[in-house]
């Protein structure tokens, strides 16, 4: 067997456990998107926001599960911040990301006080389960895989609850859902706020896995994160809400080793970006190109 | 049981644009009222009904129902007492969402929804005979996506979805316009079966002459802001389209070609 599938072969592992961990962040970004109508930006500023939270609450000796819990509230308010701008203020929904994405850098930077921390040697999630083999991919992927299926089953039973119907109904038609007497407001705010939770948890969890917060963490998750959300919707299809939910896993995992592969096929890891942007834009133009010939009609309408 | 005292509202004022859509409205129904509005294009009938639930704010006036003052309640918290279809079949319903799923959502309509499963078996089976009253098949299709069927059926379900529950108060915003003439006739002779009934009180504009006589106990021909002709059974029953134009000097075009 070529040198270079070996080294890709023995990277699964590792891989999976990367991307499942990532998968967090893909759900972040597929709710906004998908369930309420409302392309959000915030990812890029709640992963490292939870991994920074998350990094000097335990440097500082707190327990790994309580660094998640503080990490993921702010993860919730930093997406609340973002639905409050744009239903407050009226500001276009990737604007208000845009806004809460930057000056969480600068609250990133204030948290940790520099730009990076080295948790190599205080305790993780994974350390407080596992001592003697915390670093086994095998042991991740169970830690981390529960943990992301007992979120997508709770999320699965709240979407198909009452309540969870109306929400959706705030994404698939703001004035119809009004008219039925559901608060716009309330939906967006809890929606977005869970779905940078979920962001900000990935980010805490990130951290005890690498062994490190760094502020610049962030930087493309959102485009890495949306590439693996269109794999996924590829692959589980948007027809159920079930379908739905599974498709950021189901992505993360393709996407991570579709990388992988590359990577060892000798794609310089400089270009990965370029890479990836051309994927998501060829994905995102594939519709448009099967019409063929004229300029489509914008089909992702932005919410005003 | 609605009760609109002096409502106004101008747009743009003190604007080279500015245009009064409300000018100081009284009008009350009573329990079981079918009012009928008509008017030209921009005589403040869509105005009216969008104060009414709550999407437009007056500037002057106050809106009540059953005795309790709305007029600063947002459109959800008015959901309450009011149901309504829109002209546009498209904004009626959730497209990406199921009929069923469609019909859950009217049924929750101004209810606390709660954290337990909403599409019960039961649910399920009542909103099938609800849709079976329609002819359409739409009972079939409880799962099917609302965004796969036609404007008609979407409207038909609209329709549906607003007088389940028996709302206090249901406003029709020429939900017929938009579709064929055949397709039209089947809606409007759903609405008034529906209206009839569970008993319903009744705000419907339209700007189809003949309908506006044909149905409902009360007419209003608004213009520029005001009533410009009110009239009520047994009056009402005498008049004929011929009557309303050249009495009240109809200008709209469009309402002389659905005349």
């Amino acid at each position: 067997m070529p040198d270079v599938l070996l080294s890709f072969i023995n990277l699964i592992p590792v891989t999976i456990a990367q991307s499942l961990i990532v998968a967090f962040v893909v759900l972040g970004i597929m709710i906004p998107f998908r369930l309420l109508g409302f392309p959000d930006l915030t990812s890029e500023g709640a992963y490292p926001l939870g991994g920074c939270v998350t990094g000097v609450l335990i440097a500082s000796g707190y327990d790994p599960v309580f660094a998640m819990a503080v990490a993921a509230c702010a993860g919730f308010l930093a997406g609340s911040t973002t639905a409050f701008i744009h239903l407050r203020f009226g500001i276009n929904t990737l604007l208000a990301g845009i806004l809460v994405m930057t000056m969480l850098y600068s609250i990133n930077l204030r948290i940790m006080g520099r730009t990076n921390i080295a948790l190599f040697t205080f305790d993780s999630l994974f350390k407080d389960l596992n001592p003697a083999n915390f670093n086994d991919p095998w042991f991740k992927i169970a830690v981390v895989g529960t943990l992301i299926a007992v979120i997508l089953a709770a999320l699965y039973y709240l979407l198909v609850t009452e309540r969870g119907t109306t929400i959706r109904a705030v994404g698939a038609s703001p004035d119809m859902a009004e008219a039925q007497g559901v608060s716009i407001w309330s939906a967006t705010i809890l929606g977005v706020g869970s779905a940078s939770l979920f962001t900000a948890l990935g980010g805490g969890i990130m951290v005890q896995s690498q062994g490190f917060a760094d502020v610049n963490m962030g930087f493309g998750i959102l485009i890495n994160g949306l590439a693996a959300l269109i794999i996924g919707e590829a692959i589980t299809g948007r027809k159920t809400v079930l379908r739905q939910l599974l498709a950021p896993v189901a992505g993360a995992l393709a996407y991570y080793q579709l990388v992988s592969l590359c990577l060892s096929l000798g794609l310089a890891p400089a270009d990965l970006k370029l890479a990836t942007g051309l994927f998501v834009l060829i994905m995102l133009a594939l519709p448009a190109l099967r019409r063929g010939g004229g300029v489509p009609q914008l089909k992702e309408k932005i919410r005003e | 049981m609605l009760e609109v005292k002096g409502a106004a509202r101008t747009f743009y004022p003190g604007t080279s644009d500015e245009r009064r859509a409300l000018a100081g409205i009284d009008l009350t129904l009573t329990e079981g009222d079918f009012c009928v509005v008509i008017g030209s294009n921009g005589a403040g009938k869509s105005s009216l009904l969008n104060a009414i639930a709550g999407k437009l704010k007056l500037d002057h006036g106050s809106i009540l129902i059953d005795g309790e003052n709305v007029t600063r309640l947002p459109v959800h918290r008015r959901a309450r007492f009011i149901s309504r279809v829109f002209q546009d079949p498209m904004l009626g319903t959730a497209p990406t969402m199921t009929v069923a799923e469609n019909m859950l959502l009217a049924d929750l309509r101004g209810k606390t929804p709660r954290l337990v499963p909403g599409l019960t078996a039961e649910r399920q089976a009542l909103y099938r005979d609800r849709l079976a009253i329609l002819n359409l098949g739409l009972e079939d299709r409880l799962d099917a996506p609302v965004g796969l069927l036609s404007g008609g059926q979407r409207q038909s379900l609209s329709l549906i979805m607003a007088v389940s529950n028996e709302p206090r108060l249901l406003l029709l915003d020429e939900h017929t316009a938009a579709l064929d003439p055949k397709t039209a006739a089947t809606v409007m002779d759903a609405t008034i079966r529906a209206i009839a009934e569970f008993g319903l009180t009744v705000l419907m504009v339209t700007h189809n002459m003949s309908q506006a006589l044909e149905c409902g106990n009360r007419l209003i021909m608004m213009d520029s802001g005001h009533f410009q002709l009110q009239v009520a059974t047994p009056e009402k029953d005498t008049l004929t389209v011929p009557d309303l134009i050249e009495r009240f000097h109809v200008k709209s075009d469009r309402m002389l070609l659905q005349a």
